[in-house]
């Protein structure tokens, strides 16, 4: 009888003992400065005066020069429609970068095919367009499949409806890609 | 007549005019359905069935408000009602800056069960809105599973050891303490040289492996999970609603580092989706805390001090070595979950990988590098071809392990 109690006792300390682990530390590091080094790293927080201003009115970055300077507004949207033409050419590789970036960034609403079918679920995103539609007029008087190069990349650039502006995540010539892709393969 | 009376009292009349019966109620149901259906496929993208604004007005009781003519009209061409002078319309293209809604012609059956729709819109929506937050019950790990087990069966033995010492009592019998048993047990058992031989080594062996583990583990932070300041669900976002990694991680193909999304790549879809599926509008309301934005009248707060949201960082390499992103996922075009483990399927992300260097060197000792569509390289890469014929040309042929590549 003794037995058994000594036994049983012992097996459910070591089950208490083999219980121990956590997973919300970090555990030991071997030289913590090479982890947090003086040096700032990106997104690290600092007490560093003015380190974070943003650069001077009107500086451009390497390669990326701002061509597109319509207002984000109804009348800015319909003159870029007018003006405004994709530089690109149309060749194999712009249009398979197109559709890589088209998959990307759109593809999750506008659907693989441009129907509109994406894999995002939200009912608010229920209503999106099919891009080879020809019946319904949009805003800027035509319908989906005669949207002009301008009118997709002031959308893209300002966010257009339900969909929000993507200038911050998708450079200019990245932007020029898409709309050479939806132009070409699912407009028509 | 006496024919049509016959008819009424057969049972097959009954039959069909139960039928015709239920086939009218059918096709009742099925406008209805129809109605939500057009509204979900057309209208969701600028109105919601409430009262607030998205792009256009909130369409809650627009068919009292309104005239149902009107409400055709103005569907179906809403420029020309303008044109035409209805004051009514020129109002309304007034308040929302003068963009055009878009000309949709639906039939009269369309409209009918469009209007019966908006008549009497499904009442769960408006149940959702009202519902009180709902957050994911905690998990309980394991590890803390087991200890509050062994906890109970603890109490458990030591309750049946008083209630027998208290029996034993009553009876006049001798009796016993846990303590004391399970004392002359441990110097019974140790009376033997050989058992204690055993717990000597036994003991050793289990120090070294604790000491082991430590020390094999330092530096390393394998399955490290730790809370973010907003319970983001990747499962969610990338698994559910198939969103990619790209979308929100930017700079992962052109930078050194994977950038975490700055806000504004959240409030491209939330400034319309104002409620989650798991924590309802608690956890997004960080998110418009940080950004300055009201979800009621969905617009951002003017002159508002934005604030960052302060995520965790979990993967950290130490200073001594370089990794590149791009490199890895642009040129090297390897999928993100090939190091992060199946992200889309994680509601917490932990870490998946070592990122130790045994196992930066065995990837590269194993990944063959791929040469299509690389021009730039091309006449390097053809006398790579002829100098390993025959051979798999693997990261570390070209230059993968050289100490000067990470560590500089």
């Amino acid at each position: 009888m003794n037995n058994i109690l000594t036994k049983s006792i012992f097996i459910i300390l070591a089950i208490f003992l083999s219980s121990c682990d956590s997973d919300s530390s970090r555990g030991y590091e071997f030289m913590p400065n090479m982890y947090r080094s003086p040096s700032i790293e990106t997104y690290e927080q600092h007490s560093i005066k003015n380190f974070d201003r943003l650069p001077v009115n009107g500086t451009v970055s390497r390669g990326n020069l701002v061509t597109f300077n319509y207002e984000n507004n109804l009348e800015g949207y319909l003159s870029a429609g007018k003006n405004f033409s994709n530089p690109l050419v149309n060749n194999d590789k712009n249009l398979k970068d197109g559709e890589a970036l088209y998959g990307m960034f759109c593809q999750h609403c506008h659907g693989a095919t441009g129907a509109g079918d994406g894999s995002v679920q939200h009912p608010i995103y229920s209503a999106v367009p099919h891009y080879n539609d020809s019946k319904l007029l949009r805003r800027c008087g035509v319908p989906m499949c005669d949207l002009e190069a301008g009118h997709i990349f002031h959308a893209i650039t300002y966010g257009l409806n339900a969909m929000g502006p993507h200038a911050s995540q998708i450079t200019e010539e990245e932007r020029w890609k898409i709309v050479l892709y939806v132009q070409e393969k699912l407009q028509k | 007549m006496n024919i049509i009376k016959d008819m009424i009292q057969t049972k097959y009349f009954k039959k069909y005019f139960l039928l015709t019966i239920l086939f009218t109620f059918s096709i009742k149901a099925f406008s209805q359905e129809d109605g939500a259906k057009i509204f979900k496929q057309n209208c969701t993208a600028c109105h919601v069935l409430g009262e607030t604004k998205l792009i256009g007005p909130g369409l809650k009781g627009i068919t009292e408000k309104r005239d149902k003519e009107w409400l055709k009209k103005w569907i179906n061409n809403s420029s020309e009602l303008i044109a035409s002078g209805d004051a009514d319309a020129i109002a309304i293209f007034e308040e929302y800056n003068k963009v055009a809604m878009t000309n949709f012609y639906f039939s009269d059956e369309e409209f009918e069960a469009l209007f019966a729709y908006l008549d009497a819109p499904p009442v769960e929506e408006a149940v959702v809105a009202t519902q009180a937050p709902v957050i994911a019950e905690e998990k309980m790990s394991t590890s803390t599973q087991l200890m509050i087990v062994a906890l109970i069966l603890l109490i458990f033995i030591f309750i049946l050891t008083s209630v027998k010492n208290s029996l034993k009592e009553s009876l006049g019998q001798e009796t016993e303490s846990v303590t004391e048993a399970v004392k002359s047990n441990i110097l019974l058992f140790l009376s033997n040289t050989f058992n204690k031989l055993f717990v000597v080594l036994f003991l050793a062996i289990i120090i070294l492996k604790f000491v082991y583990d430590a020390m094999m583990g330092v530096g390393v932070t394998t399955n490290y999970q730790p809370e973010q300041p907003i319970a983001f669900s990747h499962k969610i976002h990338a698994g559910d609603n198939g969103i990619d990694c790209n979308y929100c991680h930017v700079s992962a193909r052109k930078s050194k580092h994977s950038s975490i999304p700055s806000a504004n790549v959240c409030m491209n879809c939330h400034a319309s989706i104002v409620e989650g599926s798991i924590a309802g509008t608690t956890e997004l309301q960080k998110i418009y805390d940080a950004v300055g934005y009201d979800p009621d009248s969905r617009t951002y707060i003017e002159g508002y001090e934005q604030k960052p949201i302060e995520w965790v960082r979990i993967h950290n390499l130490p200073d001594l070595s370089y990794f590149n992103h791009s490199q890895h996922v642009t040129v090297g075009q390897l999928e993100c979950q090939e190091c992060h483990g199946a992200i889309e399927e994680m509601d917490v992300v932990k870490q998946h990988s070592e990122l130790t260097m045994g196992w930066c060197i065995e990837c590269h000792r194993e990944t063959e590098v791929k040469m299509e569509g690389n021009d730039y390289y091309t006449s390097m890469h053809e006398k790579m071809k002829q100098k390993y014929a025959g051979e798999k040309i693997t990261v570390d042929k070209i230059g993968g392990l050289e100490c000067g590549k990470c560590h500089y």
